[in-house]
């Protein structure tokens, strides 16, 4: 099959875009968050903007509810641009978010909580705002009842309750922001018919998800959004093949080419079998389905699929926060309860996080005593931390890896993304582990940075086993050995990744067809 | 920081001597004139520099206690109550072993201080890790169990029968007093001083030098990071609650056999409040607690000659104390956000109040 490449303008061409994006470039630093995105968004539409985390989504929206302006380029309302100052001005030109984290007063009622800060008098009349509201409500198809607290709503009508706060001020496009990922499949449902219900009454709707399904299901036009840059516009009706879209999402376009020696696998690192987790959901699907794998010694084993699909309850496994529920974990020759109890700060295990600022470093400590949150017990002596042997110690990891800023004494977030991710591989490489876990090891990073963190991956491996968990296939076809595909918490496929056969269909295995 | 601190801390101190003056013009006193009073009643003559010095020993101790926990984040509002629990446990022991010589009835007094002191801090400490019951709510409140339980004592068991029917015990054993260093030149400044560069020392060592006190400032951070490096995460807020409250003791004990002689519900001055103040003045670190914890011991000594000479209520004092917190922590915004104007959306985007953490 085939799809359009990038069409920017899908809509009917009579119509005017209620929102437009022209040329809309957005930059953190070194890294380029959006880069030259133009996009419309049509009346009595609804465009689902896809991609993966870290893809731009939300610095996107963020520029058209007004929370940052962009570098370059303009946002047009009605035909005419704008520069929102604030979020109220965005809200004021009819544009209103929908956010996973809501905003409303669980003491109050239902219609309190929508009409709050708008009610028109200085009295006032509780049975006319419920009447307001559920009118409201009604005309839109969101069963709602005006007068409950909000305290003892689920979150599915909480979402409704924040979708009419933005149907009473007017708004006329209405972006929601992973709107599902706090829904029961039944809510989620109601919301889709939500959705089509505005969207058929002119409001233009904006979806942000990295669910494909979910995607096609509610989208009349879907934008796929990757590093930053719009990869493909289509129309959901030409959609033939969600592979197609999964693989669009995910990318394989080479960014830059690393050389990789061959490497003799070794002795085996870690073993899984069988592993399944359940989760705090019982009647929900299971979180980790009957995962088997093995990982050798001078190896990289990547695993990808879309985010959400089981990776985190995978690596919180293998690491040691959560205890495998069934099946069986063995990390270097032990079981998991042995390892993990009696685990040794170097020759082991070491683990890179997704999240470098808050979890993998401490924002307000040293470079130092960040070398020392996961090294500590190499540079005591007793209940003495050796402090003179450790800054050495962060020196010589700052000079390795060349840290920019080359500064011991810095606190970790005056550090950038790239330049912490390679601080934080440099701590956990001189712990020299034999079990690497990598997590989305060059999610925004820019080029340079990217590549310095996969030589030192690809080295790594001669000593040791690398678990690369990433959501960018260009990555693993890179760096990996083999590839394992995820999908709600399954293997979907194990394989070579020099198996060219099996490479072309791993869109079709992330997207769950097999 | 650089060189803006200095001058914020001034201005907020200004801000707050004027506050101060207001709300003496209000109550019909001369502003100026109080202010000045205030100002000799706390520097102007050596006693009183002596006085503000041995009212800086508890203040020290107890903000040192604060400070441990606040700085894996532990908010310990109980030292008030620590203290309380300390002077019991000291009094108990003077009480039941008053024959024995001072070089044995003293540490005795101050171990039972300390064990007190700890269990008090580590009711919090458990309910929290446990029931996760806020530490805030759990250590305030024991603050006003903790006072009940001395005056409990004070009114009932320990009660002096010769006191004609005050609340005291009857005086300490000399034994049991910490002696005083030099009563011809340095009045009733006492050998209690010493304990405070011991904790100084002691708390710069063990948070620098030592893999628990660097364990305890990565724990700060949060739950998450204690995860991830495989922190003793519930084992340090046992620990630091429980040190906390052994200084807080310290300093009960201290204060009793010292300044008092005996335990009274007097002993009783809002110290363990006034070490909070400290302990977020200086910012947790040892040598500007040891400095603001003898400045707003000044400031007690200062508002008592006040007090006496004005006729201003004895509670000015604790106002003095807030507004200057006020002050200074309004202030502190200032040292992470600069202002800057927003003009009309003509020109280039203007920005404001940018974040520089």
């Amino acid at each position: 099959m085939d799809i359009a490449p990038h069409t920017p303008d899908v809509g009917p061409v009579d119509v005017l875009p209620l929102v437009r994006l022209a040329g809309v470039t957005k930059r953190f630093g070194q890294v380029l968050a959006n880069d030259d995105i133009s996009l419309s968004i049509m009346p009595g539409r609804i465009k689902a903007l896809l991609g993966e985390n870290g893809a731009g989504k939300s610095t996107l929206m963020a520029m058209l509810a007004g929370r940052f302006e962009p570098d370059a380029g303009h946002i047009e309302v009605a035909g005419k641009p704008v520069a929102f100052a604030s979020s109220r001005q965005a809200i004021a030109a009819g544009i209103g978010m929908v956010y996973q984290h809501f905003m409303l007063v669980e003491d109050m009622s239902v219609a309190e909580n929508v009409l709050l800060g708008q009610a028109g008098g200085f009295f006032l009349d509780p049975a006319q705002m419920r009447a307001t509201v559920g009118e409201l409500a009604a005309r839109f198809g969101l069963g709602i009842d005006p007068a409950a607290r909000v305290g003892d709503l689920s979150m599915g009508e909480r979402q409704r309750v924040e979708i009419l706060k933005l149907l009473h001020r007017k708004s006329r496009v209405l972006i929601f922001d992973e709107p599902t990922a706090v829904l029961t499949p039944g809510e989620t449902a109601a919301l889709f018919d939500a959705l089509r219900s505005m969207s058929a009454q002119g409001k233009a709707i904006v979806f942000i998800s990295h669910k494909l399904e979910e995607v096609l299901s509610v989208a009349d036009e879907i934008a796929v959004l990757r590093r930053g840059r719009i990869e493909g516009e289509f129309l959901a009706a030409d959609v033939t093949s969600p592979a197609d879209l999964a693989r669009r999402m995910v990318g394989r376009d080479v960014l830059l080419d690393v050389h990789r020696d061959p490497v003799p696998p070794g002795p085996l690192v870690l073993a899984v079998r069988d592993l399944s987790l359940q989760g705090a959901n019982l009647s929900g699907p299971a979180l980790l389905d009957h995962v088997s794998f093995d990982l050798r010694q001078g190896e990289v084993l990547a695993v990808v699929g879309v985010a959400g699909n089981g990776q985190q309850q995978l690596v919180e496994t293998v690491c040691g926060l959560s205890r495998p529920e069934s099946g069986q974990v063995e990390l270097l020759g032990h079981g998991w309860d042995e390892f993990h109890k009696y685990h040794d700060w170097d020759g082991a295990l070491a683990w890179v996080p997704e999240d470098r600022a808050g979890l993998a470093t401490c924002r307000s400590l040293d470079l130092t005593d960040n070398m020392l949150l996961t090294t500590r017990e190499g540079f005591s002596r007793g209940m003495w931390l050796d402090r003179a042997r450790a800054r050495t110690a962060a020196r010589e990891i700052v000079r390795e890896h060349n840290v920019q800023p080359g500064r011991i004494g810095l606190q970790a977030w005056q550090l950038s993304g790239g330049n912490l991710q390679k601080f934080v591989l440099g701590r956990e490489l001189r712990r020299r582990p034999r079990l690497l876990v990598a997590e989305q090891p060059t999610q925004g990073l820019d080029i340079s940075a990217t590549e310095a963190v996969w030589q030192r991956l690809l080295e790594a491996r001669k000593s040791m086993g690398v678990l690369l968990v990433t959501g960018d296939l260009a990555e693993a076809l890179q760096l990996a050995d083999r590839i394992l595909v995820l999908y709600r918490g399954r293997v979907m496929g194990l394989f070579p990744a020099s198996d060219s056969g099996q490479v072309e269909r791993i869109g079709a295995l992330m997207a769950g067809l097999s | 920081m650089g060189w803006g601190a200095p001058v914020v801390y001034l201005c907020a101190l200004a801000l707050s001597l004027g506050l101060c003056a207001l709300m003496l013009i209000l109550a019909g006193k001369p502003a100026l004139g109080g202010l000045f009073m205030l100002f000799r009643g706390a520097f102007g003559q050596g006693h009183s520099l002596l006085d503000a010095l041995i009212k800086a020993i508890p203040i020290f101790l107890c903000s040192l206690g604060v400070a441990l926990c606040f700085r894996m984040q532990i908010w310990n509002i109980g030292a008030e109550g620590q203290f309380a629990l300390g002077a019991v446990g000291a009094t108990w022991a003077a009480l039941t072993f008053g024959t024995l010589p001072g070089v044995v009835l003293l540490p005795q007094m101050f171990l039972s201080a300390l064990v007190l002191g700890a269990l008090w801090g580590l009711i919090p400490a458990v309910l929290r890790l446990r029931l996760g019951v806020n530490e805030i709510i759990s250590s305030l409140m024991l603050n006003y169990v903790g006072i009940l339980v001395l005056e409990y004592l004070v009114f009932g068991a320990w009660k002096d029968p010769a006191s004609f029917g005050f609340p005291m015990t009857s005086e300490f054993p000399p034994a049991a007093l910490i002696a005083r260093i030099w009563p011809g030149w340095l009045g009733k400044l006492h050998w209690g001083l010493i304990a405070c560069p011991l904790a100084g020392v002691a708390y710069s060592v063990f948070l620098n030098r030592t893999r628990l006190g660097f364990e305890l400032a990565a724990c700060g951070e949060g739950e998450r990071v204690a995860r991830y490096a495989r922190l003793p995460y519930g084992f340090l807020v046992l620990l630091v609650m429980g040190l906390g409250g052994a200084l807080s003791g310290l300093a009960g004990s201290i204060e009793t056999s010292a300044t008092l002689g005996r335990l009274q519900p007097t002993l009783m001055v809002g110290y363990g409040y006034t070490a909070i103040v400290v302990a977020w003045l200086a910012r947790l670190k040892p040598w500007p607690i040891a400095f603001t914890a003898f400045l707003l011991a000044a400031l007690r000594v200062g508002v008592e000659a006040m007090q006496l000479e004005l006729q201003i209520p004895a509670a000015f004092g604790q106002i003095m104390e807030g507004a200057i917190l006020l002050c200074v922590l309004a202030g502190q915004f200032f040292l992470a956000y600069s202002v800057s104007l927003k003009r009309p959306r003509t020109g280039p985007p203007a920005q404001v109040a940018e974040a520089r953490p």
